[in-house]
């Protein structure tokens, strides 16, 4: 299934007629996710279900009699909007009706292509999918010339229908997609066909609503969470409470009294890597989700916690510190040189910290499993299949092409859905309970609990100062579990270093919405800020001396450092906010620039804080972003409010506590996140900018807001955060 | 592997009992534990899954419903209570009036992941029921036991002052 195809293929449908199978993904064959049609559609779409008379005229990209056309999506939709986005990158190029534009979850995906992370979706299939539109495009106009028996030069294509020029003649795309013929040399003609100039984009710049959100608001959107089989049964699983401890025995004898409980089985950790694990658990078959969460309750299990039981936070902090000042590292940036202690006139050094977060997505962890010994099948919300495939093949020795996972959209990913913990874990409890089909599904508390973390990282930046000026810039970062180190140092200061060390922390982490940019967006933007107040310049001002027109910086990234564009948002958001206007006593207004070159995507931020009557409150938040060529100006600004919220949450808060290795946060009571009455305004814009292609978007917003905040914070009260979330911080007396 | 041996079972059994439901008009007679959530049996027993398992503990309004035309967390009130009460639940709404709150949830396209939006509608729908002319203040407050972690919040505030913003719209709730 897994097997690398061509790119084109041909088919013989039923009817005799012969299609062309465009396999532009190099991924297996596509199923749809069934779901029940609308009984009543509230605006005529119907994404998601296969019908019949469809004309795969390619594996991702259906034509049907009617002329409705369904695009698999080729990447995990989890409201980050590429349902709308990549297809309208196809629509585009295919010259179709964006009314007729359905989107199909793909059933089956174990393919090269599918990880969803890191803002990169819409800049990797960008090409891939204007190719396939116009492709087909193509074959569609020579379809209809063969009809007409005339030149395809002598038609066009426009809104689903391919017309003669200079006459009413015209074929609807549904009428000729079963006549589409293969040309032998067709991947040639793939690779080479003509693309539209940007000035003739018709969709691609425009604000098109999503095609996902009115199967939403009826409550039809397909998560996993609301799958139903014939003989489904539902499982919760009672974890070891520390990472990497280990089940001693369990007595199940009360909660097989609860009725709906079935089979109470043990599950036995799984180590996928040093810093990855899937606990020993007690895992409760039962009936119904609500009997199997209250037969957890009642399981009594003996654990070894193990050596994590040991690990106490501030000793932990404490020896973070330690290697920060010790001479340990990895260097993975140098510019320039060493710069002695001697040459400077004085040292600005300050350390950051930026602690473990959690990821609350709203629909919590779950996948449904059937292990069938050499086979076995899963319905999950993933972020990548791949890696789930990779690893049941690995611990569970069924051979990938055995292996089918049905990928449903996500309520909520953030980097969590790239982990595949939960979903082996699911397919570990399938296999447990002797091969029952069952949908495993965690609590909000068992979310909480065993949420692969953001890691917590400690930030030291130093700067060296001669004659008022910098000349060296150095940063350290200790980080729990995770290696990498961004090392995105964009100011230009003539020498420059970042090193790196990992630590062993207390538990499992994992990618959280922007990732390390977070903690050193923080980090070397509250530093900047505070460099700029110890020389006495204007914070603004200062960043842009520093960001010089034209540099082009490399961090060993795929993608360079496009300084016009960084300088770019951080011009257009100073100017839309205002910058340096007059605050009443007690408010600040403070600023950040922040790049993520995972994405290749520049974002800043200027908040605006007061801090009266001993309350800090984030009244308004200004930011822009140059994300390239927008597909969707208006679903870049959504994803910019999610961003800044999300971070908002973070600094309002985030963290997490643990005792004994237990983290000791469980629900939205202990571990809160923003609500809709504590919001600032926000004012999201959008960069002017000639780049070729689109960047990415998703993780642009949160960065560069935690500096923006806490240097606004500053300039309100004079008070300095260094760590976050500033309820730890600042309590009482600001 | 342990299994449930006959005593457990018959024990069991009396925990069963036959409860109706009223949702969305029709009425689902169904064997369940009395004991069970309202959502659970929602979910799990008459797969009417719009109704979304956000925290269990009513902190997040991820599975509200309207009672008798009051939005209550159905995770935190058991079937047996609901037993006979008029229940809406998401996939009822198109068939009313309040359609056209779906329909300014589209025009100011809300949803990201989508995944608290039912819950976000069925509360606000309530709120309208009990306060058919909010103002901003009391918007915010009312949906502020809602948690959206996509953070739609600015574009939900927006979505239902549209509708009261535009009386066409709201005289037909
Ligand atoms: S699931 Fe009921 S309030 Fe969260
Ligand atoms: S839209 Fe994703 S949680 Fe609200």
């Amino acid at each position: 299934m897994n097997s690398r195809r061509d790119f084109l293929k041909t088919t013989t449908l039923a009817g005799g007629g012969l299609v062309l199978g465009l396999n532009f993904l190099q991924s297996c064959v596509s199923e749809v996710v069934s779901m029940p049609a609308h009984v009543i559609p509230l605006v005529g779409l119907q994404n998601g279900f296969e019908a019949e008379g469809a004309f795969p005229i390619t594996d991702f990209l259906q034509i049907r009699p009617d002329g409705s056309v369904f695009l698999s999506l080729t990447k995990y939709e989890m409201g980050q909007g590429v349902s709308t986005g990549l297809t309208s990158i196809l629509a585009e190029e295919l010259e179709a009706d964006w009314e007729k534009i359905n989107v199909r979850y793909i059933k089956s995906s174990v393919s090269k292509s599918d990880a969803t992370g890191g803002s990169t979706s819409t800049l990797q299939h960008w090409d891939l999918l204007r190719k396939a539109g116009a492709y087909a495009k193509q074959l569609l106009i020579e379809a209809a010339a063969r009809e007409w028996s005339v030149f395809k030069d002598e038609c066009y294509a426009e809104k689903n229908y391919v017309y003669q020029h200079g006459s009413d003649v015209r074929l609807e795309y549904g009428q000729l997609a079963g006549k589409v013929v293969v040309p032998v040399n067709y991947r040639e003609l793939f690779e080479t066909v003509p693309l539209k100039y940007r000035s003739k984009f018709k969709l691609i710049g425009r604000s098109l609503k999503s095609k996902i959100v009115p199967d939403i608001v009826v409550g039809r959107h397909p998560y996993a969470i609301d799958l139903r089989l014939p003989d489904m049964k539902y499982a919760a699983v009672l974890r070891c409470p520390v990472f990497k401890g280990r089940l001693l025995s369990f007595d199940a004898s009360e909660a097989l009294k609860i009725s709906g409980v079935e089979k109470v089985v043990k599950i036995d950790g799984v180590t996928l890597d040093p810093v990855s694990h899937i606990r020993d658990g007690v895992a409760v078959i039962a009936n119904s989700t609500w009997a199997a969460f209250q037969g957890k309750l009642a399981v009594r299990a003996e654990w070894d916690l193990g050596d994590n039981a040991k690990v106490e936070h501030e000793e932990f902090v404490a020896d973070c510190l330690q290697r920060l000042d010790s001479d340990e590292g990895r260097e993975i940036l140098r510019i320039g040189r060493k710069v002695k202690e001697s040459e400077m006139d004085e040292v600005i050094s300050y350390t950051y910290e930026f602690p473990y977060q959690h990821h609350a997505c709203m629909e919590p962890l779950n996948a449904t499993s059937h292990f069938k010994g050499e086979s076995c099948e899963m319905w999950v919300g993933t972020q990548s299949a791949d890696k789930i495939a990779a690893n049941i093949e690995k611990h569970l020795g069924i051979r990938k092409e055995n292996i089918k996972i049905n990928c449903y959209p996500s309520g909520g990913g953030f980097g969590l859905r790239y982990s595949s913990e939960y979903a082996l874990e699911s397919m570990l409890v399938s296999k447990a309970a002797g091969g029952d089909l069952v949908k495993m599904c965690y609590s909000r508390e068992d979310d909480i609990k065993f949420d692969y973390l953001n890691p917590f990282e400690l930030n030291r930046h130093t700067m060296g100062i001669q004659n008022g000026k910098a000349v060296s810039w150095d940063f350290k970062n200790v980080m729990a579990n995770w290696g990498g180190n961004l090392g995105w140092m964009y100011y230009n200061i003539p020498n420059r270093s970042a090193t790196q060390v990992t630590v062993d922390g207390f538990t499992h982490v994992g990618a959280w919405r922007s990732v390390m940019a977070n903690a050193e967006g923080f980090s070397t933007e509250c530093f900047i800020d505070e460099v700029a107040h110890k020389l006495n310049r204007d914070p603004l001002e200062f960043r842009l001396s520093l960001l010089p027109r034209g540099n082009m910086v490399d961090f060993n990234h795929s993608y360079q450092c496009n300084i016009n564009r960084l300088r770019g948002a951080l011009e257009l958001v100073a100017r839309k906010a205002k910058w340096g206007k007059q605050m009443p006593e007690r408010h600040g207004q403070g600023v950040a620039v922040y790049p993520y070159m995972h994405g290749n995507g520049y974002g800043a931020v200027v908040a605006e804080v007061s801090a009266v009557n001993n309350e800090i409150k984030v009244n308004k938040i200004t930011a822009s972003i140059d994300c390239g060529l927008v597909i969707n100006p208006d679903q870049v600004r959504q994803q910019m409010e999610g961003g800044i919220i999300w971070a908002l949450s973070a600094i309002l808060y985030g963290g997490t506590e643990y005792v004994n290795g237990v983290v000791q946060r469980s629900n939205f009571h202990d571990n809160p996140v923003l609500r809709i009455n504590e919001i600032p305004e926000i004012d999201v814009h959008v960069c002017e900018n000639d780049e070729s292609q689109p960047w990415g978007v998703g993780e642009i917003g949160g960065p560069p807001c935690y500096a923006a905040v806490c240097n606004a914070i500053f300039a309100a009260t004079g008070r300095r955060i260094r760590k976050l979330p500033i309820s730890k911080t600042l309590s009482a007396n600001i | 592997m342990s299994q449930p041996d006959a005593s457990i079972l018959k024990e069991k059994i009396l925990n069963m009992a036959t409860i109706r439901l009223l949702v969305n008009g029709t009425s689902y007679e169904k064997e369940m534990d009395p004991g069970i959530p309202l959502l659970w049996a929602l979910r799990d027993i008459l797969g009417l899954t719009g109704t979304k398992f956000g925290c269990g503990i009513a902190q997040c309004g991820a599975c509200t419903v309207l009672i008798e035309g009051k939005a209550v967390r159905s995770c935190s009130i058991t079937s047996e209570s609901a037993t006979g009460k008029d229940i809406q639940t998401i996939e009822g709404v198109e068939a009313t009036p309040y359609r056209s709150l779906q329909q300014a949830w589209i025009e100011e396209q809300v949803p990201q992941c989508g995944y608290c939006q039912s819950g976000q509608i069925m509360n606000a729908i309530g709120l309208l029921k009990s306060n058919p002319q909010p103002t901003d203040e009391e918007i915010l407050s009312a949906m502020a036991g809602n948690i959206c972690r996509c953070g739609t919040y600015p574009r939900i505030l927006k979505a239902i002052k549209s509708i009261l913003d535009n009386p066409s719209k709201s005289n037909n709730i």
